[in-house]
């Protein structure tokens, strides 16, 4: 979901002073934290740091999506006590002393309609598609029908990096509808036999098929062992090791009931199936 | 021939006059699609849980309460804000204007108000309120930029509610020596009283199922707001991000319900008030 | 809506006589304190009613004022006549998007206008008062339900629908039409409805009286003598479908193209704000202001439009 850094700011602002407006007079010290970065992460570190505040009174967590190069650049020069990023750091910025913890892992499913005869595509014929070099599913071994091209709006982190990973760079088809969630490409695909889209593992369901990528199909399992192609890891970064309540939020977001819940939810993965 | 001319005529009369009910029956239709729709869908999601708590999570599960405030909060301010000022311009245009340059630049920037899109009046109530003004996203912001949208509204239903008030309710009141003020605040404005009100209510269904104008002045974060300087997430806000996101349609469904039945109630309260002043005339 | 405000001619300002002791007559005979206070309070009204000005004013300052320095970077050509709408890129061309909102209109045009004067017809003319009962109400909360409603009953229902029967993904000119034709009606059936109810009685009596029929009289008499007031109401339904926003944002599906088929998804320029303006930054949040510059113009070219048909015909007459 799309929503301004400011809105989000002052959301979690009013969270906080409504939650800590009784207490605050008197009580203990409120302490703060301050979460910016990736608008991908931005639902896990928002729905997190809402659970955090209400099951700890007199913590305030603000939470704010920039983008992942502004996120590495707040924590590192101090604005911020947790950049959230949803690519790794560039040469540059890993002598930057920051510390990464893995968050969860984003999966993205190329779907087509379940009638769709295709159940596999090399990673060029999906960039094809996307590009419109193919234009037709006989192209690509399926029946002779006109491929309909289901694209994310410009603000999706989704779109941002199917476009780094799989068309590196290239540009998207623009005759392709734009549509601005995830449940719209999935409703679309679900109905139009001829679609093809491209969404969060989480989110697929019965009404869609996820086709393989370079033979391999996407799993939890492909996905935690890294051979499923186009994925990545959500990374919180911080300024030396997490302490206080950094390390108490970060150790909130890893654990089962957030990674359970609220990252499922997300349409992410949990990042402890990759990592035990 | 003649007999020939004349069953012609009737035949084209008949099929003309059943184009003309097929056009009122389609136009019927349409609303009940969309009502029907809505209610069938939306029913199942109705319940006091769904109304009264507070969503959560990623994908909004929950209920909705906030956003009814925040829609409740922002209409009321809004009809706050624009009928004094609307209902004093539609007496000025009504009784006191003479016909000139003057009254035609303000007819002309009332139509021309009324017809801004909404999309506009939202981009406008950013650069002037939220960032211009320095009110952030709030009540307040979404409020003022409401008020443009419904001043013409409302001064419209006005002035025709003022220029159905007889002449001879005039007369006798300047006949016993009242002067123009008294006149109108005695008279006039309690005769129009009860169709000011039904134009008031029906711009408030307006304002309540906003969203351009609201999205860009009061944002979109979940907020039950106190303040006018708070923001909050109305129900057509709710709704619009639900479905483009479309993992909730349960929820969005739902909240089309709960907008639509408050639209609908707008409605049927104005038609009440309007309906009791006409009995209470006849 | 707008055309609704009472015109100059139809219901006329009070008549000198009515207009009581603030006229000169009554002068003499009240007191200084209560004349001051009469023209303060004349003063007042008069103030509130200039708001509306100032409306007016602040809206084309303050959208000009953010949108102006993307005319002045590119050229007025290069903005309005640019066929290319690619932010990343630094195209800000939205010669495709004015095409795109006048096809959306002109679409919705032609269905809804039709469907909205038999419905005012139907409402005027034809329908006994107990169907009127039912009818009218209809119409009116027609207008009332919340574009974002419209876009939400397109996009889950309307648009599998079309889908299916046309194949392709269901987003596109053909689902605009629809539901923006059904938007529009409540504009332009109640103002051709009081367009028709002001073409005197006798009129009609005259009619039959010859020996026309009801469809004679509906199509040879009473529109043609309604024509002004029709005209002005298609104008304002025009207005409102080239502005309405929320609901083709859901349907229309915002490719940045000129689609080869009314079957394939377009960017218009009401929807091309609702997508961008949650990330555009710089001369794309210009360029978005500079838009709705574009829309703002073409609104106030509709009300003066008919402006310049009302008076016309008030010269004519």
């Amino acid at each position: 979901m799309r929503r301004r850094s400011r809105v989000v700011l002052l959301l979690a602002g009013l969270v906080a002073l409504a939650m800590t407006a009784g207490c605050s007079v008197g009580g203990p010290a409120q302490q703060k934290l301050t979460v910016t970065g990736s608008t991908t992460i931005l639902p896990i570190a928002e729905a997190s740091a809402d659970m955090y505040q209400a099951a700890h009174p007199g913590t305030r967590i603000l939470v704010a999506g920039v983008g992942s190069s502004q996120g590495i650049e707040s924590v590192s020069q101090g604005t911020s006590d947790i950049g959230t990023s949803s690519r790794e750091l560039a040469p540059e910025e890993k002598k930057l002393g920051l510390v990464d913890t893995k968050i969860a892992l984003d999966a993205i499913a190329v779907i087509v309609n379940p009638s769709n005869p295709v159940r596999a595509l090399t990673m060029q014929q999906a960039a094809a598609i996307f590009e419109r070099r193919i234009t037709n599913w006989s192209q690509v071994g399926g029946h002779d029908m006109p491929i309909g091209l289901v694209n994310r709006d410009e603000a999706s982190g989704t779109r941002d990096a199917f476009s780094k990973i799989v068309l590196k760079g290239r540009d998207f088809d623009r005759t392709a509808a734009v549509l601005p969630g995830t449940g719209q490409v999935r409703a679309v695909v679900t109905e139009s036999p001829g679609a093809v889209g491209f969404i969060s593992l989480g989110f697929v369901d019965r009404g869609v098929k996820a086709v393989a990528i370079d033979r391999i199909r996407p799993t939890e399992a492909t996905v935690a062992d890294g051979t499923y192609p186009i994925s990545r890891v959500l990374h919180f970064f911080t300024k030396g090791q997490p302490k206080g309540l950094a390390k108490a939020y970060i150790d909130f977001v890893l654990s089962t009931p957030v990674q359970d819940a609220v990252v499922r939810d997300a349409g992410f993965l949990p990042i402890d199936k990759a990592l035990k | 021939m003649r007999s020939l001319e004349r069953v012609d005529k009737r035949l084209t009369n008949g099929l003309a006059l059943g184009v003309i009910w097929l056009a009122a029956i389609t136009t019927v239709a349409a609303l009940g699609a969309i009502l029907l729709y809505v209610v069938v869908n939306g029913i199942g999601s109705l319940t006091p849980a769904f109304i009264f708590t507070w969503p959560h999570g990623v994908n909004m599960e929950g209920g909705i309460w906030p956003t009814i405030q925040s829609t409740v909060y922002v209409t009321a301010l809004a009809m706050l804000i624009t009928t004094p000022v609307a209902v004093l311009a539609a007496v000025y245009l009504a009784e006191y204007a003479v016909q000139g340059r003057l009254v035609r630049t303000i007819r002309f920037a009332a139509d021309s108000l009324a017809s801004v899109p909404s999309i506009v009046m939202g981009l406008f109530g950013l650069a002037a309120f939220v960032e211009g003004a320095g009110l952030k996203f709030s009540v307040l912001a979404a409020a003022l930029a409401l008020s443009f949208l419904l001043l013409p509204i409302v001064m419209r239903t006005t002035e025709e509610a003022i220029r159905s008030v007889p002449r001879y309710a005039r007369w006798g009141s300047y006949g016993l020596g009242a002067t123009k003020w008294q006149t109108v605040s005695r008279i006039v404005l309690p005769s129009a009283t009860p169709r000011i009100t039904t134009g008031v209510i029906l711009a408030a269904g307006r304002a309540a199922g906003e969203t351009a104008v609201v999205i860009y002045t009061m944002g979109t974060m979940i907020n039950a707001p106190l303040f006018p300087s708070d923001g909050g997430r109305t129900m057509p806000v709710h709704l619009m991000l639900l479905a483009q996101d479309g993992i909730n349609l349960h929820a969005a469904y739902g909240t089309a319900l709960v907008l639509v039945l408050m639209v609908l109630a707008f409605n049927i309260v104005a038609r009440w008030v309007s309906r009791r002043n006409r009995s209470m005339q006849g | 809506m707008s055309a609704g405000s009472p015109r100059e001619g139809q219901a006329q300002a009070p008549a000198p006589q009515d207009r009581g002791p603030a006229g000169n007559g009554g002068l003499s005979r009240i007191s200084r304190a209560t004349h001051l206070k009469e023209a303060l309070l004349r003063n007042a009204f008069l103030v509130c009613a200039c708001v509306a000005v100032a409306g007016v004013t602040l809206i084309f300052v303050f959208v000009g004022y953010q949108g102006w320095p993307i005319f002045a970077k590119l050229g007025i050509g290069e903005f309005l006549g640019g066929r290319v709408w690619y932010p990343t890129k630094g195209l800000f061309g939205i010669l495709t998007l004015v095409v795109n909102s006048l096809l959306a209109m002109a679409g919705g045009l032609v269905l809804g206008a039709p469907l909205a004067v038999g419905t005012a017809v139907f409402l005027s003319e034809v329908a006994s008062p107990r169907v009127r009962e039912v009818t009218r109400p209809a119409v009116e909360l027609l207008a009332g339900i919340p574009s974002v409603v419209y876009g939400f009953f397109g996009l889950v229902l309307l648009r599998p629908i079309i889908a299916r029967v046309f194949g392709g993904l269901g987003f596109g000119l053909f689902t605009v039409w629809v539901i923006l034709g059904v938007m529009i009606v409540p504009t332009i059936a109640t103002l051709t409805e009081d367009a028709l109810r002001s073409v005197p009685e006798g009129i009609r009596e005259a009619s039959y009286a010859m020996g026309a029929t009801k469809w004679q009289t509906i199509w040879r008499v009473l529109l043609p003598a309604a024509r002004i007031g029709i005209i002005d109401a298609v104008i304002l339904g025009m207005g409102r479908a080239i502005g309405e926003t929320m609901a083709v944002v859901m349907i229309a599906g915002n490719a940045p193209v000129i689609p080869d088929s009314i079957f394939k998804p377009f960017l218009t320029l009401t929807t091309v704000i609702v997508m961008d303006m949650p990330y555009a930054s710089g001369d794309h949040r210009t360029a978005l202001f500079g838009v709705a510059i574009v829309l703002f113009v073409i609104s106030m070219i509709f009300v003066a439009s008919i402006r310049v048909i009302s008076r016309s015909r008030g010269e004519g007459d």
